[in-house]
């Protein structure tokens, strides 16, 4: 009786992993083996972002530093901590600072979601500057990545717009005035400066008009820029081979 | 396999080229393949990373809190107003030249530079390594020797001799001719201390995107842990409170 049953439970993983509803989901057993490692890239959605055998090379920590993939990361956990925060805020100029207050005063964890949301912005800022200069000093823009390296400036520029336009959302004297002080800035564009300013201000100070503006561009606009750009910037890595690497492979060790 | 299915099957074209190359892999311009399976060794490192940045982040989120100021009162001034730090590098060019040069001009002409660096740099046979060569390395080291000392020098010169205290009128000068001319200089000059090492397209591209890059964190360290009241100079610890950015 209790060597049948432990003779069933040593089957049970392979049961498992031979169940249809196993099998419908990850469609191969588990990745033990060559074959199922590959079938567990080739059957799935990851096939679209990372090829079956990845080079040495681009798993050298000292290669990569980490930091594409950090951006990325940091930018997954903004969409999910932004998405939450947005069911607690709305923008209006009378609402939107109390609305950031009761995060910190009555809001579960309200504190926690606000600055993790804060902070990783902070740091994907810096991370995706440090991932263009990775790419610089390594050579990564060369042929055939050169329009990749392009769209990598473009989101560069959109990961700082997206800061920015989160940055008044809070609606205090920090904000107030750090947007001010931005939006100044672009009003010295050279002919057009006024206009470029109420297009961005939709008024010709900061206010309700602008609060909106930047509260859309920040949760929908820009992320949804991003994310098209960020979808090619993918696409074309691995359709130029994965990450950029030495011609020759003896040359990683100098 | 039959041997028919080698030979040609149209007449025409009744021969191949083949090159027999010492190297272990077809692949035109790679080296022998060294290749690992993404599972486990890309996914798992990932997963790992993933987990270290929440962690940390959580942890980051449970010690600091993010600021909130008053509420917004747009009769009361910020002193000193300071726009987030990441553009406080413009905030910091805007005290020493004309607002459109600073704020609008510079930063396109920086972005069109980086856009276009895959366009000038066509070699691609040192693509993977890290500042291209030795040479590189030094030419990145020279590069940040030259800059930093030349951008704090200039500065403390707007500082406390201040260029519009010698020459204020026609606003030309000061606003435009005399910033353009040092932007100028200070790129010749950049071009001069390199020069020795003989530097091939990419390593004066090195140079030049350093420059970029130190000016970049020298201009915003300023601008973020030096300026304080007015925007002038003081030291990070005298700083006002309230006067960092983030």
């Amino acid at each position: 009786m209790i060597s049948r049953l432990r003779q069933q439970l040593r089957q049970f993983p392979d049961m498992l992993l031979q169940s249809n509803v196993w099998r419908s989901v990850f469609r191969q057993g588990y990745p033990d083996n060559d074959e199922n490692r590959s079938l567990v890239v080739m059957n799935s959605v990851f096939l679209h972002f990372h090829p079956v055998k990845v080079k040495t090379n681009t798993l050298r920590p000292a290669y990569t530093l980490g930091l594409g993939i950090i951006s990325l990361f940091l930018f997954l956990i903004l969409i999910f901590t932004g998405g939450v925060l947005t069911f607690l805020y709305l923008p209006t100029t009378e609402q939107a600072y109390i609305f950031i207050q009761e995060l910190h005063t009555s809001v579960p964890f309200g504190a926690l979601l606000r600055n993790a949301h804060r902070w990783a912005a902070h740091l994907m800022v810096l991370s995706v500057f440090l991932h263009m200069m990775r790419v610089f000093y390594t050579g990564g823009y060369k042929h055939p990545r050169e329009f990749n390296w392009v769209i990598g400036v473009i989101l560069l520029v959109i990961t700082f717009l997206l800061s920015f336009t989160g940055y008044l959302l809070p609606w205090d004297q920090l904000s107030f005035w750090a947007i001010t002080v931005g939006t100044n800035i672009a009003g010295y564009t050279p002919f057009m400066g006024a206009e470029v300013r109420a297009l961005l201000l939709g008024s010709t100070t900061v206010g309700g008009e602008a609060l909106l503006r930047f509260y859309v561009l920040h949760l929908v606009l820009l992320p949804a820029l991003l994310i098209i750009l960020l979808g090619v910037h993918f696409w074309r890595i691995r359709k130029d081979g994965g990450l950029s690497a030495p011609l020759h492979a003896e040359e990683v060790e100098k | 396999m039959s041997t028919q299915e080698f030979s040609p099957q149209q007449r025409d074209k009744d021969h191949g080229l083949v090159e027999v190359m010492g190297r272990s892999t077809p692949m035109v311009n790679k080296g022998p393949e060294d290749t690992l399976p993404s599972w486990p060794y890309l996914f798992v490192w990932e997963a790992l990373l993933f987990l270290g940045i929440s962690a940390l982040l959580l942890a980051m989120s449970i010690l600091i809190d993010a600021p909130l100021r008053e509420a917004a009162n747009p009769n009361l001034t910020e002193n000193p107003a300071k726009a987030p730090w990441y553009f406080l590098n413009l905030q910091e060019l805007l005290l020493h030249m004309n607002p459109s040069l600073a704020g609008v001009i510079v930063p396109t002409i920086v972005l069109i530079f980086l856009m276009s660096i895959p366009y000038l740099d066509r070699n691609f046979s040192d693509i993977g390594i890290w500042f291209a060569s030795r040479k590189g390395k030094l030419i990145t080291v020279w590069s940040t020797i030259y800059t930093v000392p030349l951008l704090v020098g200039l500065i403390l010169f707007d500082q406390y001799i201040r260029v519009r205290a010698l020459i204020s009128e026609p606003e030309i000068i000061p606003g435009w001719i005399i910033p353009i001319g040092v932007m100028g200089l200070l790129s010749v000059g950049l071009y001069a201390v390199i020069r020795p090492f003989r530097p091939n397209t990419r390593e004066v591209l090195v140079a030049y995107f350093t420059g970029f890059v130190v000016t970049f964190f020298i201009l915003t360290i300023a601008s973020t842990f030096f300026r304080g009241l007015g925007m002038n100079l003081t030291l990070p610890w005298d700083l006002p409170p309230g006067a960092l950015s983030f």
